[in-house]
């Protein structure tokens, strides 16, 4: 996206303009419903927690600092972030795969990479069911690195981590994923 | 090379898992149409609140800021006291030291009713301050009864004059002041109080010595056995 019009946008935005307020809602609105669909279960609760996001959004506008970060990233740690307390306060349980035994972390590189390394249907049908059973917040990091190739620096401001935590986070994740796949074959 | 590089190159053969996100991403829900409508409905129903709230709280503010100074200017309107006790004079209960007129017997026998609640404190007037102004000579008088006598005739005087207020005072209000307790003049301790509070301090320090020495030789008896 220009960085002009985002400076266009902003300046609206902080005008309380609803013109502006539209025009976001159109450039980023498919952005942010599908990080908080990809977090929150249920299109009625994504909806919600979308309505917050861009209420939030409108609201603090003022507090954007470009310097910091673009403004979609900026969207898309709102809109992490929301759906993370949204996901806390929720009475619905979230259930997932937990190593508590770290047995995923004695996995090997190299069979890691021979799992996900073979783009046939039938590991592909297999990631994708080893990817329900990660935690949201994991699953949200993987999606923004390999889907929306966000920079470890990026992903890093939108979790309010660090780059490196991200990228263990990201390594840790992968043998997970790797674990579960190993489970669900055997 | 920096570290997101690495993890680059080395993620960059999981092929089949960027697949399978991108699948799950595909077939995940989509945004309804109208969200961004409906979105647009709140915020246009949200925002003559908010500007309201803001015009609010300037007046807001103001006012408690008056409350608040108003509470501290405001002088209290007793000293001590915090409610008032009203005290019900009747009218038969007047003793033979009265007036026989009628209408003034109410007066001293309120006063006479009073007096007892503050028998003991030396300080303190027997007799109900708050009464009337006409009885307030009598109440300054002193205890016996033939000095009182003087005041109360003075005091029937006026009542005789004023039937509408005498009958008025068959109710007395007594404040908290009233009793000798909270008088302020009576919390300080008179010489008396203190020399008798010295004393009681001695005795006590006298009979914790005593003990002590008695627990030592008892202490020592049994070291001997």
């Amino acid at each position: 996206m220009n960085h002009s019009t985002d400076i266009d946008l902003i300046e609206g935005l902080i005008k309380q303009n609803p013109k502006a307020q539209q025009t976001m809602l159109d450039r980023y609105g498919q952005l942010v419903f599908a990080q908080v669909a990809r977090l929150v279960s249920g299109i009625e609760n994504a909806e919600e927690v979308y309505q917050d996001v861009f209420i939030k959004v409108f609201r603090s506008i003022d507090m954007y600092d470009a310097e910091k970060s673009s403004l979609r990233t900026w969207l898309s740690r709102i809109a992490y972030h929301e759906s993370i307390s949204y996901l806390r306060h929720s009475s619905k349980p979230v259930i997932y795969y937990e190593d508590r035994e770290g047995e995923a972390e004695k996995l090997s590189e190299s069979e890691v990479n021979a799992t996900f390394g073979q783009p046939n249907p039938e590991t592909v049908q297999l990631i994708r069911a080893a990817l329900k059973h990660l935690p949201p917040d994991e699953r949200a990091i993987i999606t923004m690195f390999y889907y929306e190739e966000m920079s470890l620096k990026d992903i890093a401001y939108v979790t309010e981590s660090i780059p490196t935590t991200v990228a263990s986070k990201l390594s840790r994740t992968r043998k997970k994923l790797c674990k579960i796949i190993k489970m669900l074959q055997s | 090379m920096n570290n997101e590089d690495k993890l680059k190159a080395a993620f960059k053969n999981d092929a089949a898992l960027r697949d399978a996100i991108k699948l799950d991403e595909l077939e995940a829900p989509k945004m309804p149409a109208d969200l961004n409508a409906r979105l647009m409905k709140r915020v246009a129903a949200q925002a003559p609140t908010t500007s309201r709230t803001r015009k609010l709280w300037p007046w807001i503010a103001a006012a408690c800021a008056v409350a608040f100074i108003a509470v501290f200017i405001t002088p209290p309107k007793f000293g001590t006291e915090g409610t008032e006790m009203v005290a019900k004079v009747e009218k038969n209960e007047a003793p033979a030291q009265t007036a026989p007129a009628p209408a003034p017997a109410a007066v001293v026998a309120k006063a006479e009713h009073i007096a007892p609640i503050a028998p003991a404190a030396p300080k303190v007037a027997p007799v109900a301050p708050k009464a009337t102004k006409a009885a307030k000579p009598a109440i300054a008088a002193p205890v016996k009864p033939e000095a009182i006598e003087p005041a109360v005739e003075h005091v029937l005087a006026a009542a005789t004059t004023v039937p509408k207020a005498v009958a008025e005072e068959k109710m007395v209000t007594m404040s908290e002041r009233d009793i000798p307790i909270t008088r302020p003049e009576n919390y300080k301790y008179t010489p008396e109080e203190l020399a008798q509070l010295k004393k009681q301090a001695a005795e006590a320090y006298l009979k914790w010595v005593e003990l002590e020495m008695e627990i030592s030789k008892n202490n020592l008896e049994q070291a001997l056995k």
